[in-house]
């Protein structure tokens, strides 16, 4: 060891100082510049969700703000990701685009589109355009899971396509005074519920082995012999009361559970006791009516490759003409993002929804929302699909876990038989000798995880597009002329450039949020008259009623459109117009009177 | 007109005054003590020395906390160490509310009062002592507290909101511009102006009262109306946006009203109907709900939809109908379609009610009362109104309320799904018309005696002095007195009748709030109406602030409000008295062969409801029996479902029976168990013969 000199140790240090100075310097560079990197070819649980968020926010801080807007039933952190520049303005004088996935717990693709979806504004920021715009001119309010509960179950333990839907508070769904208490069982231990089948005398069975492939079953034709039955879905009868897997975890749909047109459980199943009974549909709402700028929103499912637009039922009539419009234009370019998805409504081409997110959002907030169903069935998306009313009953038929010949040939050839339990023989309790086999929880519905990056790219280009059109606006003219000593005619365009409109008919016709208005600031300013110019060549004006200086402009700004108005105002030195839209944003311009 | 009528007014008076000395004797002023309001606090605390004075009955429940965070409270009152008795939450329950509207006072008096009878009677009296034992009885007097809080502020004014802010002009401000007292008078008035585009005119018959002029009849109109108050935010408007504003019995989900605002932005939005709507979901054993409020259910029956209670046609899907041999195109009732089900043999021996029908038709929700609850709603309806009438308390129907849009009592039986029932327990009473036989003629009168003149009664004499002309300050009560002592015989009163000029037109309408001016004058001393009092506006110049008071309408004077508190509390005691029970009345084995066995299950409700309505079976959350039958290893089902579903069994013993066969031992013992959340549970053993 050398001898420790008082020079030794200064000089030392100083080295050891300088080079901690350099390596953290290079650190702090690098950290500008790393990028996060996420991968898209696997489904994150919650807990990897959490990790991923938290780094994006340490890495941009100065972008994204992420909290917990509320516990899930078994008390995760729901998630919400605010990103918006606050050099450019504070979020809620911007127009706001939300989204959200997962609220079905089986249908967890939204998610990974949601993390896309932020991680790429992020890291594309000041190197993108359309990031940086989107970052600046927009605020984005996004909750990548709105059911973590059922998510990590789904994900992690036994479960299938189609389940868990609903969250885990117990719910009596056969009505015996007890709840949850009969779920499906995963017998085979394959962590799949599939299905389970048996083998019967020739004439008593409802289903016949398909004649080139005994892993589907076939329903039999009137007159024809069938010698399987369909049991149903893996389980026992955990309660004796004569019935299998009537009341497994949950029982209720959270996506039925919205106020706008919410209807019981007889008339809409799944709706819960009353609006927002659920915790995770509670911090929906809060999170929701927090920021009514939100000017338009997405809410992702799956699956079936669908852009969906409300109304979700018939009898609160069609949505108003001017907003189908602004859908339409969205829709049908999302069209061209997502090929094979297509631009529907719900009650019309789907089935009838009440209570759900996307009325609520559109009818509460004045918003324009879209849902999408994420992914097609792969085999179809290599054929259109007829629409509901093309559908004959054999297709419909064939279209059930009774599969087809392509779909096998998909399992074997291209999924490698990962997603498919063969057909085995077990003996059940109930039924003796039986099979057990199918298709897998990842098997349907969930994209494979070599489609899942292109599933979540082409999905967040939908919403950049959809966000980019949201509400544009400008003070494109303001000019001064002298009339008098004091008294001066102050004409002013507000113009947008894209197609939302910056108050949707819903909202204008019933009054769901305050109007546009325009302000003047100014030490002595006064408005003495003002309206809306309605023939610049003869100057006339239509009434604008004045408040204190504030002009109610009740129609907004219409989409691709303009607003002309002409006002008379007394004032002097210098002064502020403020266009001031919930959800169109906050604009102003400065004038001096000289 | 006026003039001459004056100059009556001026003789009248003047007569009075020189043989009577004094012109206001106030008879009614004993009568006249207001109905005492109790106040937040002192319910509050009622409540809670009730519960920690009587512990082994009752228990205070916070359920939640209104837009202004006061507290929200259920007392649960049930006699936990009665004999074989069942935890609280395993009994039939009965719920009561009161005051969801906030100004309903007479509600939360009577349910506070009911606490009281109730937790003295136990031990008491039969009646109370069985209801404790054997149920739970929740009770509710306050669940809009914030709107109760307003009356207690320095002014009065009828608000039944909570305090939730709501930009109720959609001007950008919130809540920027209430009502003033302008007067200090301690009212929220009214104020009329004159004004060119005023659209008012004052009742010729009845000068205090304002209506529309009628251009057709060639009037024009003079007055504009406003409440009283000023143009806070200087928008031409007045009061379009108070403090606060929805409307808590607006809130609730079944029929809302979207898009108005006092209703609020969507069902449940507000935190006093969650807190509602949350208890009522985790108590599934509540079976009836006795509500107080301004509407009265059980005498007006009329519902929010558009259809008649018990109008149910449908049109069955062309591959219904034909299943069913009915034509696709007609018409039929849910009756007659269950009918032809039963026929057509499809239903399999399986009990199909009209609700299933309903629900697997896809009806939608439900908007008029089921046909098959009705007979159960009139039968109330009928021993209500005969009671009242003996009481003394009716009032004409008309003026009963019924059940509004996104009101808790329609969640109560379309969504909740059991039997509810809202009284406004006092509604001012109609002023007894002379017949037309009877008519006071100045003939008559110079023929009577005093005693005769007086046996006619004050309302008779009152409706007679209307009907006249005379000024409303006199009042039979002061020409009574001047008559016993002399002053005044009938016969000068015909002389001064005979030199009065004839009255207008009296085939003009009557104004519809002419009953509440003579409530007014006749019972509240004229105190329940302010006269057109001249005033200086900010804004507005001259204008005249006047009307009747807040509360008119919700707070009678002491004596009728005990009257008619009493009334109420009985009449709903006997309804918790008649709640459904289950009960198994028999249980009989009889062997088929050695070893097997049928067993017949009587099952039977002694109580006065059906076990359930037919819309909280439609509604699916009133649920049907189950009847189990528990059989241990060495015993097996031959026939019959381990768990049988009743539907339902109606009230006073109907009895249904359940049957199973069975293969067991001899002299083995078998359980059966029979449950529903709103009946509780029962279980009964018996040895096999």
């Amino acid at each position: 060891m050398a001898k420790i000199t008082q020079s030794n140790f200064i000089k030392s240090n100083f080295i050891r100082a300088s080079l901690l100075l350099f390596f953290s310097s290079f650190l702090a560079l690098s950290a500008a510049q790393t990028e996060i990197r996420l991968s898209f070819d696997h489904f994150y649980d919650h807990a990897e969700l959490t990790q991923a968020l938290r780094n994006l926010e340490k890495a941009y801080p100065q972008f994204m703000t992420l909290k917990s807007i509320g516990r899930s039933f078994q008390g995760r952190d729901i998630w919400g990701v605010i990103l918006n520049n606050p050099k450019t303005g504070p979020a809620e004088n911007k127009p706001g685009y939300y989204i959200d996935g997962n609220i079905h717990g089986n249908e967890i693709q939204g998610t990974e589109v949601a993390l896309y979806a932020i991680w790429w504004l992020l890291t594309n920021y000041g190197r993108n355009e359309l990031a940086t715009r989107l970052l600046d001119e927009k605020v984005f309010y996004i909750v990548p899971t709105v059911n973590p509960d059922s998510r990590d179950v789904y994900i992690h333990q036994v479960s299938d396509p189609n389940s868990p839907r609903s969250g885990l508070m117990p719910y009596d769904e056969d009505r015996d005074g007890l709840a949850d208490e009969d779920g499906p069982d995963d017998l085979d231990g394959d962590g799949s519920i599939t299905m389970m089948r048996k083998k019967v005398p020739l004439g008593t069975g409802t289903h016949r082995l398909h004649p080139d492939d005994s892993r589907i079953l076939v329903r039999v034709k009137p007159g024809e012999k069938g010698d399987y039955l369909l049991l149903g879905e893996e389980g026992i009868d955990n309660d004796g009361d004569g019935q299998i897997n009537e009341d497994g975890p949950g029982g209720y749909d959270l996506n039925r559970n919205f106020g706008f047109n919410w209807q019981p459980e007889y008339v809409q199943r799944g709706a819960g006791d009353f609006p927002f009974c659920f915790p995770e549909t509670a911090a929906l709402r809060d999170f929701i009516l927090a920021h009514p700028n939100i000017a338009g929103a997405q809410s992702f499912h799956n699956y079936g490759g669908m852009i969906l637009r409300g109304p979700g039922a018939k009898n609160m009539g069609e949505y108003l003409p001017a907003d189908r419009q602004v859908y339409d234009f969205v829709g049908r370019n999302g069209e061209k993002i997502l090929p094979g998805y297509r631009y529907i409504v719900v009650y019309k081409d789907m089935y009838t929804v009440y209570g759900g997110t996307i009325d609520f959002i559109y009818n509460v907030l004045g918003a324009f929302t879209f849902s999408n169903e994420l992914d097609q069935d792969p085999l179809e998306a290599q054929r259109p699909r007829p629409t509901r009313e093309e559908e004959s009953p054999d297709i419909r038929a064939m279209l059930g876990q009774v599969g087809r010949l392509e779909e096998m040939e998909y399992h074997d050839l291209v999924l490698l038989g990962e997603h498919f339990t063969p057909w085995k023989p077990y003996k059940h309790p109930l039924f003796g000798e039986i099979e057990i086999g199918g298709i897998k929880k990842f098997g349907r519905r969930v994209p494979p995880t070599f489609k899942l990056a292109e599933t979540c790219h082409r999905n967040a280009a939908f919403c950049f597009y959809h966000a980019d059109q949201l509400p544009r606006l400008e003070i494109s003219k303001a000019e001064i002329k002298k009339i008098s000593s004091s008294l001066y005619q102050l004409d002013l365009s507000v113009v947008n450039s894209r197609v939302t409109p910056s108050m949707s008919a819903v909202a204008i016709q019933n009054k769901l949020h305050r109007p546009d208005e325009v302000r003047l600031e100014g030490k002595k300013v006064k408005v003495i008259a003002a309206g809306y110019l309605i023939d610049e060549f003869r100057g006339l004006t239509r009434p604008l009623k004045i408040i204190k200086n504030r002009l109610l402009i009740e129609n907004g700004v219409p989409g691709f459109g303009r607003i002309n108005l002409r006002l008379l105002i007394e004032a002097e030195g210098r002064i502020e117009v403020v266009y001031d839209s919930l959800k169109g944003g906050l604009k102003r311009k400065s004038l001096a009177l000289d | 007109m006026r003039r001459c009528r004056l100059s009556v007014a001026i003789i009248l008076l003047g007569g009075i005054i020189f043989f009577n000395g004094s012109i206001l004797s106030n008879q009614t002023e004993k009568k006249n003590q207001p109905f005492p309001i109790r106040s937040l606090e002192e319910i509050v605390s009622f409540l809670r020395s009730l519960a920690s004075q009587n512990e082994k009955l009752a228990r205070v429940i916070k359920i939640g906390e209104s837009y202004g965070q006061r507290d929200l409270i259920v007392l649960e009152l049930a006699a936990k160490e009665a004999p074989s008795a069942r935890p609280p939450e395993e009994r039939p329950a009965i719920l009561v509310t009161a005051n969801l509207e906030g100004l309903h006072f007479l509600g939360t008096e009577a349910s506070c009062r009911l606490a009281g009878k109730l937790v003295e009677g136990y031990g008491k009296d039969k009646v109370m002592t069985e209801i404790l034992n054997r149920r739970t009885v929740y009770i509710a007097p306050l669940l809009n507290p914030d709107a109760y809080a307003t009356w207690t502020g320095s002014f009065k004014w009828e608000r039944t909101a909570n305090s939730r802010p709501v930009d109720e002009d959609n001007d950008g401000q919130i809540d920027e511009d209430g009502p003033e007292d302008l007067n200090h008078d301690g009212f929220i008035t009214q104020m009329r102006v004159k004004d060119p585009e005023g659209t008012y005119i004052t009742d010729p018959r009845e000068p205090r009262l304002l209506r529309l002029a009628d251009p057709r009849k060639g009037e024009k109109g003079i007055y504009k109306i406003y409440t009283e108050g000023i143009d806070n935010d200087g928008d031409g408007a007045i009061n379009e946006d108070p403090p606060g504003s929805i409307e808590i019995n607006r809130n609730f989900p079944h029929d809302f009203e979207y898009f108005v605002k006092t209703c609020g932005p969507f069902p449940a939005s507000e935190p006093e109907t969650q807190a509602l709507l949350k208890f009522l979901a985790s108590r599934r054993h509540i079976a009836l709900i006795l509500n107080f409020s301004t509407e009265n259910t059980i005498l007006n029956l009329q519902q929010t939809g558009q259809a008649r209670a018990g109008a149910d046609r449908v049109r069955l899907p062309r591959m219904y109908a034909s299943m069913l041999g009915l034509e696709p195109d007609q018409e039929y009732t849910l009756k007659e379609i269950v009918e032809a089900l039963r026929s057509s043999g499809m239903a399999g021996g399986m009990e199909i009610t009209e609700e299933m029908v309903a629900s697997f038709l896809g009806l939608g929700a439900a908007v008029s009362i089921d046909r098959q609850d009705l007979p159960i709603l009139e039968a109330i309806q009928k021993e209500y109104k005969e009671g009242l009438n003996k009481a003394g308390l009716d009032y004409p129907e008309r003026r009963a309320r019924p059940v509004q849009k996104g009101s808790f009592v329609a969640y109560g039986y379309y969504q909740y799904g059991v039997p509810i029932f809202s009284v406004d327990i006092w509604n001012v009473p109609e002023p007894k018309k002379a017949g037309e036989k009877e008519t006071l003629t100045p003939d008559r009168l110079k023929s009577m005696t005093p005693e005769e003149f007086i046996s006619l009664g004050e309302d008779r004499i009152n409706a007679f002095l209307k009907a006249i002309g005379a000024p409303a300050s006199f009042q039979a009560a002061s020409l009574f007195e001047m008559v016993k002592s002399g002053k005044l015989t009938p016969a000068r009163l015909a002389e001064m009748m005979e030199k009065m000029p004839p009255r207008p037109a009296l085939s003009e309408e009557e104004h519809p709030e002419t009953y509440l001016l003579t409530w007014s004058d006749t019972a509240l001393g004229g105190q329940g109406f302010i006269n057109w009092t001249p005033f200086k506006h900010p804004t507005l110049g001259e204008v005249e602030i006047g009307g009747f008071i807040p509360g008119l309408k919700l707070l009678p004077p002491a004596g009728l409000a005990e009257k008619a508190i009493d009334f109420h509390l009985n009449f709903y005691l006997d309804l918790m008295r008649r709640v459904a029970e289950i009960e198994i009345q028999e249980i009989k084995a009889t062997a088929l062969s050695e070893g097997v066995y049928e067993i017949n299950v009587y099952l039977t409700n002694p109580g006065w409801f059906p076990t359930s309505t037919a819309q909280g079976r439609r509604a699916m959350t009133s649920w049907p029996i189950r009847v189990k039958l528990n059989l241990n290893r060495d015993q097996d089902l031959f026939s019959g479902q381990p768990v049988t579903l009743i539907p339902f069994i109606n009230g006073s013993g109907e009895v249904k029976k359940v049957t199973w066969t069975i293969r067991a031992k001899k002299g083995s013992r078998l359980k059966v168990e029979a449950f529903s959340p709103k009946l509780g549970k029962v279980v009964r053993f018996i040895i096999l013969p």
